[in-house]
C-alpha cells in the first residue's frame, strides 16, 4: 500500500485535482454558456498562492519554516492551527491563498464576463480562449510571474519527507465541497435558472428569469472554482509557470466535461478523474507481458493519439456523455421526469 | 520609425499576412457551409509543413518510428509544397467522412462537433509525434535553388532589404488567393459552394450534390492549410508536431476579425493582422503573440460580426 501511494499519490491528487477544474468549466456550462476560460482563472489562481508563498508570507523565499513577514500573515497562519509537525508552511495559509485566489479570480470574472457573456456559442468560446492566450503571454514576460523560467520553491505544507499523497487531506474535502455545492445547486432556484437559460434562453426570460445576472454568476463561480483549485495546485506541483494555463489545458478540461457528462454534477467529476488517470493507465496496460511489440509501444507512446480519438469518436457514441441525469435516476430506481416529459412530447 | 524600416516591415507583414488568408481561408470557407469551426484546421497545417519535408527529401531526426527515415527521391520544393498540401487536403477529406458526416447525420449540437475535431486535432498531432519524433525541423536552404537570401528593393545608400523568403511566401500565398477568389466567384462549382452555403438544403433540392461539395471544401481547405504550414516552415522552421495549434488559433482571430463565415473578410483579417504584428515597436515584440488574441477579444465585444460580416439577427 505505501509502494502503491508513493507511485500513485501524486496522480490521484492530481485526478481529484482535475474534476475541480471540471466542474469550474460545468458551472458556466450549466447556464448554457460553452466558457473556456478555466485554465487562465487556473493559471492566475497559481500565480496568486506563488507570489505570496515565496514572497508575501514567508519572510525567507522557499526555504523550510522562514519567519512569517509581520503580525497580519502570523494572525491568519493563527486562525487554522492545524499544521503538521515538521512542515515548512502552515496549511491555514495555503487556505487563505486559495481563498484570495478564488476572490481575485472572481472579480476579474465580474470584469470580463459582463461585456463578453454577450456574445453567445462560439462567440463565447473564442473569446475566452483569446483570454487564456493573452494571459499565457503576459506570464510569460511579466516580471512578477518570473517570465518563462516561472516560480519555484513553492513552500510546502507537509514534512519534507511526506509524499505528495498528503495532499489529500485538502483536495479530497475540497473536490466533495465543490460537488456537494453543485449538487445543491442545481436543486436551487439558481441552478433552476442556469439550466432553464440553457434549455431555452428565451422562454427562461420570458418566465422572468434575468440572462445577464444569471451567466455572470455562474461564470463567476466557474472563475472562483478554478482560481482556489490554481492556489492549490500550484502548492502540489512546488513550481508555477506559463506552461500551466495553457489552450491545451482548455481542451483537456472540456473533454472530461464532454465525455464525463454535461448536464449533471456527477459527469465532470467522473470525466476528470477518468481521464486524468487514462494516459497512467494505458501505460500500465502496455507492460503486461505478452502483448506484441509494436502494440504496447504504441499503447505507452501513443497514448495520446488514443486519448484524441476517444473525444473525437466519443462525442460521436455519447453525445451527452457517459453520466447522464436519466442513468443517474435510473439509478435512483425512481421514475425519471425528463423521460416521461420526452414521451409526452 | 524611419521610413524604409515602415515600409519593410510592411512587406513583411503583407508577406506574413496573406499566408494568414490563405490559412483562414479554410476555417471560413468550413464555417461559411456548416455553421462549424474546425479545429483540426491547425493540425492539418503542421501536417502539409511535415509532408512537403518528407517530399523534399530530407531526413528525419532520430526519434519516433520513421527515426532516421528519408524517402529515396527529393521532389523540387514548388512541387513538393502542392503535393503536400495535396496530402493535406486527403486528410482533410478524411477528417470529415471520419467525422463530420456522422455527426451531421446525427444532427449533433455545433459544441459536440467543435470538441470533436478538438479530439482529432490532438490525436493528428500526436501521431506525427509517434511517427517523426517532436524535433524542430528546417527546410534546407537549398530549396530555394539560387535565389539570393535577400533583395534590396532600394538605393545602396537608403537599403531596403527583403528576405527572399518572405517574398516566395507573399508570392505564392497572393497567388493562392486570385486563384481561389476565382474558383468561387467565377466557375459554376464555386457557384454552387456559394449556393450550399447560402442555404445547403435549398440547393440540394436544386440538384446539387452537397455532399461532393462539402468533401470538397474539405479538401480545399486541408489544401491551402497545407500550404500556409509550408509557407511559415519554410519562414521561420518547423517547431515540431504543436506548431500548428497556435497557428490554428491566430486564424481564428483572422476570421472573427474579417467575420465569421465571409470569404473577403478573412483576406482583409488576415493582411490587418500580419501587418499589425509587424508594425509593433522593438520593446514590445514579446508581447508579438498576444496582439492577435488581443485584436479578436476587442473585436468579439465591439463588433462580433467582423469587419466586413452582416449582423445577424436572433430568430425565435
Amino acid at each position: 500500500m505505501d509502494q502503491f501511494i508513493a507511485t500513485y499519490g501524486f496522480l490521484m491528487i492530481n485526478m481529484l485535482l482535475q474534476a475541480v477544474l471540471a466542474l469550474s468549466l460545468y458551472l458556466p456550462l450549466m447556464a448554457g454558456q460553452l466558457s473556456l476560460a478555466a485554465p487562465g482563472f487556473f493559471a492566475i489562481g497559481g500565480y496568486v498562492a506563488a507570489v505570496l508563498s515565496t514572497q508575501k508570507f514567508l519572510a525567507v523565499p522557499g526555504t523550510s519554516y522562514g519567519e512569517p513577514l509581520n503580525a497580519f500573515t502570523l494572525w491568519l497562519a493563527g486562525i487554522f492551527p492545524f499544521t503538521p509537525p515538521g512542515a515548512a508552511y502552515p496549511i491555514g495559509l495555503v487556505l487563505v491563498e486559495m481563498g484570495i485566489g478564488g476572490l481575485l479570480c472572481g472579480i476579474l470574472a465580474v470584469v470580463i464576463g459582463l461585456p463578453a457573456l454577450r456574445l453567445r456559442g462560439i462567440y463565447l468560446a473564442l473569446a475566452t480562449i483569446a483570454f487564456v492566450e493573452i494571459l499565457r503571454v503576459l506570464a510569460l514576460n511579466l516580471p512578477i510571474t518570473g517570465g518563462a523560467i516561472g516560480i519555484f520553491g513553492i513552500p510546502q505544507p507537509f514534512p519534507q519527507d511526506a509524499t505528495k499523497f498528503s495532499y489529500a487531506i485538502i483536495t479530497v474535502p475540497f473536490l466533495a465541497l465543490a460537488a456537494w455545492f453543485v449538487y445543491r445547486l442545481e436543486r436551487s432556484r439558481v441552478g433552476r435558472a442556469f439550466i432553464a437559460l440553457r434549455e431555452d434562453e428565451l422562454a427562461a426570460t420570458a418566465m422572468g428569469i434575468d440572462p445577464t445576472y444569471h451567466k455572470v454568476l455562474a461564470f463567476v463561480m466557474g472563475a472562483v472554482l478554478a482560481g482556489m483549485c490554481g492556489a492549490l495546485s500550484a502548492h502540489v506541483l512546488n513550481t508555477w509557470n506559463a506552461r500551466q494555463g495553457t489552450f491545451d489545458a482548455s481542451i483537456l478540461i472540456l473533454a472530461y466535461v464532454i465525455i464525463g457528462g454535461s448536464r449533471v454534477w456527477l459527469g465532470p467529476i467522473v470525466g476528470g478523474l477518468f481521464l486524468t488517470a487514462l494516459p497512467e493507465v494505458l501505460r500500465q496496460v502496455a507492460g503486461i507481458d505478452g502483448l506484441p511489440v509494436w502494440l504496447s509501444s504504441f499503447l505507452s507512446d501513443g497514448r495520446l493519439i488514443i486519448y484524441g480519438l476517444l473525444i473525437a469518436f466519443g462525442v460521436l457514441f455519447f453525445p451527452q456523455g457517459v453520466v447522464t441525469p436519466e442513468r443517474l435516476e435510473r439509478k435512483a430506481k425512481s421514475p425519471s421526469p425528463r423521460a416521461a416529459e420526452e414521451a409526452v412530447t | 520609425m524611419e521610413l524604409t524600416t515602415l515600409l519593410q516591415q510592411l512587406i513583411n507583414g503583407l508577406s506574413i499576412g496573406s499566408v494568414y488568408a490563405i490559412f483562414a481561408l479554410g476555417y471560413t470557407l468550413i464555417f461559411s457551409i456548416l455553421g462549424i469551426i474546425n479545429f483540426a484546421h491547425g493540425a492539418v497545417f503542421t501536417l502539409g509543413a511535415y509532408f512537403t519535408y518528407a517530399l523534399t527529401g530530407a531526413r528525419f531526426g532520430f526519434n519516433g518510428i520513421f527515426a532516421e527515415a528519408q524517402l529515396p527521391f527529393g521532389l523540387p520544393f514548388l512541387l513538393a509544397l502542392f503535393v503536400g498540401a495535396g496530402l493535406a487536403g486527403l486528410v482533410g477529406v478524411l477528417v470529415e467522412r471520419a467525422l463530420f458526416r456522422p455527426l451531421r447525420a446525427r444532427g449533433a449540437d455545433p459544441l459536440l462537433t467543435l470538441v470533436s475535431s478538438l479530439g482529432i486535432a490532438v490525436a493528428l498531432v500526436n501521431t506525427i509525434q509517434y511517427f517523426v519524433g517532436a524535433e524542430v525541423y528546417s527546410f534546407p536552404s537549398s530549396v530555394l535553388q539560387g535565389l539570393p537570401p535577400s533583395v534590396n528593393f532600394g538605393t545602396p545608400e537608403a537599403p531596403l532589404v527583403v528576405r527572399t523568403v518572405q517574398l516566395v511566401i507573399g508570392v505564392i500565398s497572393l497567388v493562392i488567393l486570385v486563384v481561389l477568389t476565382w474558383f468561387i466567384n467565377r466557375t459554376k462549382t464555386g457557384r454552387a459552394l456559394r449556393a450550399v452555403a447560402e442555404d445547403s438544403t435549398t440547393s440540394s433540392l436544386l440538384g446539387i450534390n452537397t455532399d461532393r461539395l462539402i468533401l470538397l471544401t474539405f479538401f480545399i481547405s486541408g489544401f491551402v492549410g497545407g500550404i500556409a504550414g509550408t509557407l511559415v516552415g519554410l519562414s521561420v522552421t518547423i517547431t515540431g508536431p504543436y506548431f500548428g495549434i497556435a497557428f490554428g488559433l491566430k486564424g481564428l482571430a483572422v476570421i472573427v476579425l474579417g467575420g465569421l463565415g465571409n470569404i473577403p473578410g478573412a483576406v482583409l483579417g488576415g493582411i490587418v493582422i500580419g501587418i499589425a504584428e509587424n508594425l509593433l515597436p522593438s520593446s514590445a515584440v514579446a508581447y508579438k503573440d498576444a496582439i492577435a488574441f488581443a485584436i479578436l477579444f476587442v473585436v468579439l465585444l465591439i463588433r462580433p460580426q467582423g469587419l466586413l460580416g452582416r449582423t445577424q439577427v436572433q430568430k425565435v
